[in-house]
Order: structure tokens, then C-alpha cells, then sequence
């Protein structure tokens, strides 16, 4: 029996490329499970939570940065995208000066120098873990430019958001810790905005906040969000709501970096210091009044 | 048992008085004399030492004793209520003090300690009131800056720690006396005991202000020469002296910014060397 | 939960100059991640030329102030003089160790000038009375590591009265930039024989 089953299970001559292994080549994904070393233990899901969850174990050994802000929205112009910049490790902030907003699908990009004229691509954001949103928005980044090439056509924002969704399910229980929304405008879907995070969540709407500071944010944007917002009014709203957490939320700060994608792609509305914006808007607008400003 | 003496013995009479402590004044005024007199730059504390029997060996017995490093203390009255007296006070110099603010009691303050021992004998349960008057006598640094009393000087007068009279402010020597009452006086200069009154008449009599240790050594010798009952020796006479800081007492020397006690009891020697020059 | 010394956040610093002395302490009062206050003092005045510092627990900073305010009003009423920074020193760490076992959450930090010597003085506790006697500077709080450094790199001999207030600003104000936990402004009191200034700092509001 055995012998047949070999007989039948292993081609009798030696091809190369078997008839799978030129679909996998062609369409499939790569299989996830990886070259990641994994303790070695009996049960390195089990242990790997036990090392780095620290919402059930607050003194676990790998600490991993949490502490953000960041939101997108969807509106008729397209969707805002606006996180801050800090970066900490405990109570030590780490960096003021983190790039938060990660691109996604670079071949559609064209250059790599700075430009004024919209650039093609999703908008990933980061929260959570950066080594773990780095590497996988990058890889994400990755299969989208395979998904172009083979397609001949950009990836659709769902079937981008899937790929990380899948990938963070697959992965579920390891330790991962990424909270990160995806935005893009595609001509199948129009604007649209998915939440996927490191507990394989995967969700569209039209609002989203996602880090310490996302309970502040909220708080600004529930008040003042339409889906009729004119391009200026939707900036400023997505700037206003991370200032709020950036005061309140102890782990937000440093620079408001904001995007805005539309249509052809996304565009750069500044990486600025939050202080000389409190105090503007502080003193321009008697807003943040609980914060004095003399003795 | 307790509970049925636990009321306080000292009570008003119907004229106002507590007569348990006019006893314990009385007691107070049947004991040998002690004086004490201020000077400039210290104090003296001086007394009797009175033998019942001439088989009592001389040397034991001690009346004027240490509290603290700067702060003296003599009594007329009860011994036995005295002796218990110098272990409150040296106590709570330090529960009450030294352990909370690594510093000795300013004199008044310690003197406001014992005080307050004294007058709580007065209105406890099951207790009587301590038979002794204290005289208290003490160096405090002061607080106020020195240089501002150096100009004031002029600086040509080295010998006269001008302005320290006493108290917490200025520093200086202070000479306290602490009734069975609780109630307590400063004095220039006073006497308590047996010849109390006649003391205090002769004391007013050779009681100059700006009088320095040495004169006032002399004048506490004068005083108890009028109303000793026996002969004057070293053996005799007891004297204690808030004065500079004896280094030499310190038992180490070397260690920056320690000081010497002020108080200290004459020898047997010294007390004799003054009555030789008396 | 974290420390009980990590949960309100706080920082502050004393430092000696030239017959002066600074302490400074930022103002924000937070639970965790999430900033209460703006306007929450950690600086408070025992006697003229005297303050202490306390950082830590929120409750045991107001409890400690409060325990040490009646304290010293006790002590001038009774020896009729204002206490001096040493004997502070000495009753704070006494009162500190009342609590060995059970101890309240704070780290004070004292600076005063000596009014019968007219000497500087700084020195810090921890939460159970152990004094560090220091010549230079004195940190505490959830910024004390950043602190040690900006002050070891700032700070100098015989600064004048000007010139420790900008040192101690700059150190306080660039460590607390580096702490999740403490910031939103701070307060400087520069502390001379007869003369006390106190400064409000704009700090960043993240």
C-alpha cells in the first residue's frame, strides 16, 4: 500500500517546476510560516505571550513601544490620515521624530524624490510594535507591487487590508503587537479606510483611531466629523484631534504628521511640531484653556 | 485596684488653692539652698552637698547634673523626685528633640519639656506632685547671623560675645527655675531651697549686668558662704558651669566641627582653687 | 499597575550656586497615560529661603506637604524662630523613617539658604528618610534619570543667581522632554540670602 501511495505522490521523473509549483510561483502568496525562529520550546505561542504581553504580564521581559496616536477618516474629498511622532519605551521617550504613516505599494510611486503632485499607493499607519509594523507593512508593501506586476493593475484597498489580516491571523498568539489602518483611494472602491490589527481583525468604516491616545482623538473628531467636510475643514480636524491627544495622552507627542489621499494618490500635509500649534491654537482660538500660561 | 486610686490626689481646696503642691513647695523650701547666676559668657550653678552621717562617702553623692551637652541642672527638694526628674529630662531631650531634629533642646525648650513632667504630676491620677524646684541652666547657639552683632561691635572688644543674652534667637546663656507647679521663671540670677530668701537678698545685692563666669563664680561662692551650715570645701561644695566649649571633655579630638560641652562640674580641685581666692 | 511612584508622574530638581540655590519641579499631575492637570506644584515653602520638593505619589505629595507644613508651624510656635534647612533635613528624615514600614510614596528634594550662616544647602531623601547630602544637585521623580544626565552636563561651580536659573531651566525642561510621565510646564524658585524669585517655564504641552 505504502509503495503505491509513493508511487502515485512523487512523479516518476525529475521536472523542476512541478504544475504547482508554477502556480505557486505565479499566484499564490508565499507560505506564511516562515523563516522566523521560534523558541524553542514546547509551546512557543504560549511562551511568546508570556514574554511580551504586557497588558496580562505589565513586568514581561521584551517590552515592546505602544504608546500613539493615529487616525484616519474618510470623507467626500478623499481620506485624511494624521498620526503623531513619539515613540517610548516605558516612560522614556525614545524618539519625538517617528514616521508613523508608512507607504505602501512603491512601484506605483514612480520617483523616490519629493514631490508637491500626488503620489499613487495605500497609506499604512503604525501603532503598537515598530519593528513588527515595519517589517509587515513593508512586506505588505511588497506583495501589493507582486499583485501590480501580475495584474497589471493596482491592489484594491480590501484586497491589500486582507493580505495583513491574513498574515497577523496566521501569526495570532505569537506576541505580535500592531494596530494599523489602511487607507487608499482605488477606481473599484472609491475612498476606503480598513482597521486590521495583531489580533487578525479586519474591519472597513469610515473613522478610525488607534493607540493610547485613540480615546482623545475620538473625542475631537466624534464632535466635529461630517462626511461633507471641504479638504481644508478635514485637515484641520485631523490635525485638531491629534493636538488633543498629543496634550492629554502621555505616550502621543512630538509632530503632527498628516496625509491626505484622494484619487490620484496621496499627498504630504506637513510634519510639524505640535508646541508652536497649541500654543496658536490656544491663543488664537481660547481653546485648551485648562493649560496656564502665567504664574 | 488602680482604678480606685486613679483620681488625682491634687485638688482644688474650697479657696482655690492646691495645697498638695504648697507641700511640695514646702518640701522644696526645707531643702539645701542652690543658686545659679548668669553671666555674659555662662552661668554657674552652685550648691551644698549636705552629709547626714560623716561616714557617707563624699564623692558618690551628686547634685548637679548633665542633660544635655550645653544644658545643666540643680535642685532643692527631694532627691529621689530629682533623680527621676534628670532621667525624664534627659529623655526627652532626646525622644522629644535630638532623634526628631539631630540637635539638642534649646534650653528653653527643654525647659518647657521638663515643665510640663512637672505640671502633669499635678493633674494625673494616683500621683503626687514632685518635691523639687530646679534651677536649669543652658548655652544656646542662636540663630540670628553673627556677623550683624560683630558690626554693631565696632570688633574691637573680642572678649564680650556682645548681645548674647540668652534665648533662642540671640543664643547665649539662659538660667531657668522649674517649680513643682510646672510653672517655670528665667532669671539673671536666683536661689532656691532652704535660705532661699536670704540668697536672693545678697544676690541682688552683688548682681551687676555684664558680669563675666569668673566674677560670677565668685559671687555664687560669696552667696553660699552667708548660708552654708557647714564648713566650705571641695568636698562640700558643689559647682557647675555653663561656659566655653571644654573640648578636652570631647574624649577624641581631630573631627571637624565637633564641639566640647559647655556644662560641665568643677573638680574638687577647681572648687577649691576658687575658695582659696575667695 | 506600575509603581506607585510612576502613576501621577513628576520631576524635580534643586541645584548650589554662588550664595544661591534653585529648585524647580514641572506642574503636570497625570493618572497613567492620561494628564489631569496642568497646574499641580510639587514646590513648597517652609520658612523664608526654605522649600521642599516632593515628588511621587499625588496623595502623598499633598499628605507629606501638609504633615510638614503643621510640623513647622509647630516647631516656630513653640522656639518662636523659623527652621533652618538643616534642621529640616534632620525632621523630614526622622518623619519619613516614623513610616519604614508602610512609607508614604514620595522623594523629597530640599534647597534653603542658611539664615544664621548664609550658606546654601540642598540635599534629597528617599521614600524612607535616607539623606543624600549633596554639593552640587539634587534630582527626583520619573525624570531623575534624564536629570542626573542634563544636570551633570549643565551644571557647573559658582553659578550667580542668573545664571543658575537658566542652567536649572534648561536641565529641568530637556529632561522632561525625554519622560512620557512628567512636563507641561514648570516652576523655578532661585533662592538668595534675602531674596526669592519664583518663575513660571512654558514647557511643551505633549
Amino acid at each position: 500500500m505504502d509503495k503505491i501511495v509513493a508511487q502515485y505522490s512523487r512523479p516518476s521523473y525529475q521536472n523542476v517546476y512541478s504544475e504547482q509549483d508554477q502556480q505557486d510561483l505565479t499566484e499564490s502568496l508565499p507560505p506564511l510560516s516562515l523563516k522566523f525562529a521560534l523558541p524553542p520550546v514546547a509551546n512557543p505561542s504560549a511562551f511568546l505571550r508570556a514574554m511580551t504581553d504586557d497588558h496580562s504580564n505589565p513586568s514581561c521581559p521584551i517590552k515592546l513601544a505602544h504608546g500613539t496616536t493615529t487616525l484616519a477618516f474618510r470623507f467626500q474629498g478623499g481620506i485624511i490620515v494624521c498620526t503623531d511622532s513619539r515613540a517610548t519605551a516605558g516612560n522614556w521617550i525614545a524618539s519625538q521624530t517617528v514616521k508613523k504613516v508608512i507607504p505602501v505599494s512603491r512601484l506605483s510611486r514612480g520617483e523616490d524624490k519629493p514631490t508637491n503632485e500626488p503620489t499613487p499607493g495605500l497609506l499604512g499607519t503604525m501603532a503598537g510594535g515598530a519593528a513588527d509594523c515595519q517589517y509587515w507593512l513593508r512586506y505588505l508593501s511588497q506583495q501589493c507591487t507582486l499583485h501590480e506586476i501580475r495584474h497589471k493593475r493596482r491592489i484594491t484597498v480590501a484586497a491589500a487590508s486582507k493580505i495583513l489580516a491574513n498574515l497577523t491571523y496566521s501569526y495570532k498568539g505569537y506576541g505580535l503587537s500592531m494596530g494599523t489602518m489602511l487607507a487608499g483611494v482605488t477606481p473599484q472602491e472609491g475612498p476606503a479606510l480598513y482597521y486590521i490589527d495583531s489580533d487578525g481583525t479586519r474591519l472597513p468604516g469610515n473613522l478610525f483611531c488607534v493607540g493610547s491616545g485613540q480615546t482623545f482623538a475620538y473625542g475631537v473628531l466624534d464632535a466635529n466629523y461630517r462626511y461633507d467636510l471641504t479638504e481644508q475643514e478635514a485637515l484641520a480636524l485631523g490635525r485638531r484631534a491629534i493636538l488633543a491627544a498629543m496634550h492629554r495622552d502621555a505616550y502621543s507627542g512630538g509632530f503632527i504628521n498628516l496625509y491626505h489621499v484622494k484619487e490620484e494618490g496621496w499627498v504630504h500635509h506637513g510634519f510639524d511640531d505640535m508646541n508652536p500649534i497649541f500654543w496658536k491654537t490656544k491663543l488664537e482660538s481660547g481653546e485648551f484653556s485648562n493649560v496656564t500660561s502665567e504664574l | 485596684m488602680a482604678d480606685r486610686y486613679s483620681f488625682s490626689l491634687t485638688t482644688f481646696s474650697p479657696s482655690g488653692k492646691l495645697v498638695q503642691i504648697e507641700y511640695a513647695l514646702n518640701a522644696v523650701n526645707q531643702g539645701v539652698t542652690a543658686l545659679g547666676i548668669k553671666a555674659t559668657n555662662g552661668i554657674v550653678l552652685a550648691t551644698e552637698k549636705k552629709s547626714s552621717s560623716p561616714l557617707i562617702d563624699p564623692p558618690s553623692l551628686s547634685k548637679i547634673s548633665l542633660i544635655t551637652p550645653d544644658i545643666g541642672m540643680v535642685y532643692a527638694g527631694m532627691g529621689p523626685d530629682y533623680r527621676v526628674l534628670v532621667d525624664k529630662a534627659r529623655k526627652v531631650s532626646h525622644t522629644g528633640y535630638k532623634r526628631i531634629y539631630n540637635e539638642y533642646p534649646p534650653t528653653r525648650i527643654l525647659v518647657q519639656d521638663v515643665a510640663r513632667v512637672v505640671q502633669e504630676a499635678t493633674q494625673s491620677g494616683g500621683v503626687r506632685p514632685y518635691g523639687v524646684s530646679l534651677l536649669v541652666a543652658g548655652w544656646d547657639e542662636g540663630v540670628e547671623p553673627e556677623a550683624a552683632d560683630m558690626k554693631k561691635d565696632g570688633g574691637d572688644s573680642p572678649a564680650k560675645p556682645a548681645g548674647k543674652t540668652g534665648g533662642i534667637l540671640k543664643g547665649g546663656p539662659s538660667l531657668y527655675q522649674v517649680d513643682p507647679s510646672g510653672s517655670y521663671y528665667p532669671w539673671k540670677a536666683t536661689a532656691i531651697g532652704k535660705h532661699a530668701t536670704s540668697a536672693k537678698t545678697f544676690l541682688e545685692k552683688r548682681y551687676t549686668e555684664g558680669l563675666e563666669l569668673e566674677d560670677a563664680i565668685h559671687i555664687a561662692l560669696l552667696t553660699l558662704k552667708e548660708t552654708i551650715e557647714g564648713e566650705m570645701n571641695g568636698d562640700t561644695i558643689e559647682i557647675g558651669i555653663v561656659g566655653p566649649p571644654a573640648d578636652h571633655l570631647l574624649g577624641y579630638e581631630g573631627v571637624e566641627g565637633a564641639q566640647g560641652p559647655r556644662f560641665r562640674k568643677l573638680t574638687k580641685e577647681q572648687i577649691e582653687d576658687y575658695l582659696t581666692n575667695l | 499597575m506600575g509603581s506607585p511612584f510612576d502613576i501621577n508622574g513628576g520631576a524635580c530638581v534643586a541645584m548650589v550656586g554662588k550664595d544661591c540655590v534653585a529648585i524647580a519641579c514641572d506642574l503636570r499631575l497625570g493618572m497613567q497615560a492620561l494628564t489631569i492637570s496642568n497646574n499641580f506644584p510639587k514646590i513648597f515653602n517652609f520658612a523664608p529661603s526654605t522649600y521642599l520638593g516632593l515628588t511621587g505619589l499625588a496623595t502623598d505629595v499633598n499628605t507629606v506637604s501638609d504633615l510638614f507644613r503643621y510640623k513647622v508651624n509647630m516647631y516656630r510656635l513653640r522656639e518662636e524662630r523659623h527652621i533652618s534647612p538643616q534642621t529640616l533635613a534632620n525632621l523630614v528624615s526622622s518623619s519619613l523613617y516614623e513610616k519604614r514600614f508602610g512609607p508614604f510614596f514620595v522623594s523629597p528634594v530640599l534647597a534653603g539658604i542658611n539664615q544664621t550662616t548664609g550658606k546654601p544647602f540642598i540635599c534629597g531623601f528617599d521614600s524612607i528618610g535616607c539623606i543624600d547630602f549633596a554639593k552640587d544637585f539634587i534630582v527626583s521623580g520619573t525624570a531623575s534619570d534624564q536629570l542626573f544626565g542634563t544636570c551633570e552636563g549643565l551644571w557647573e561651580p559658582d553659578l550667580g543667581a542668573e545664571d543658575l536659573f537658566e542652567t536649572i531651566s534648561q536641565a529641568l525642561l530637556s529632561a522632561v522632554d525625554r519622560d512620557a510621565l512628567s512636563g507641561w510646564g514648570a516652576q523655578v524658585y532661585i533662592i538668595e540670602k534675602d531674596k526669592v524669585t519664583q518663575r513660571l517655564l512654558k514647557g511643551r504641552q505633549d
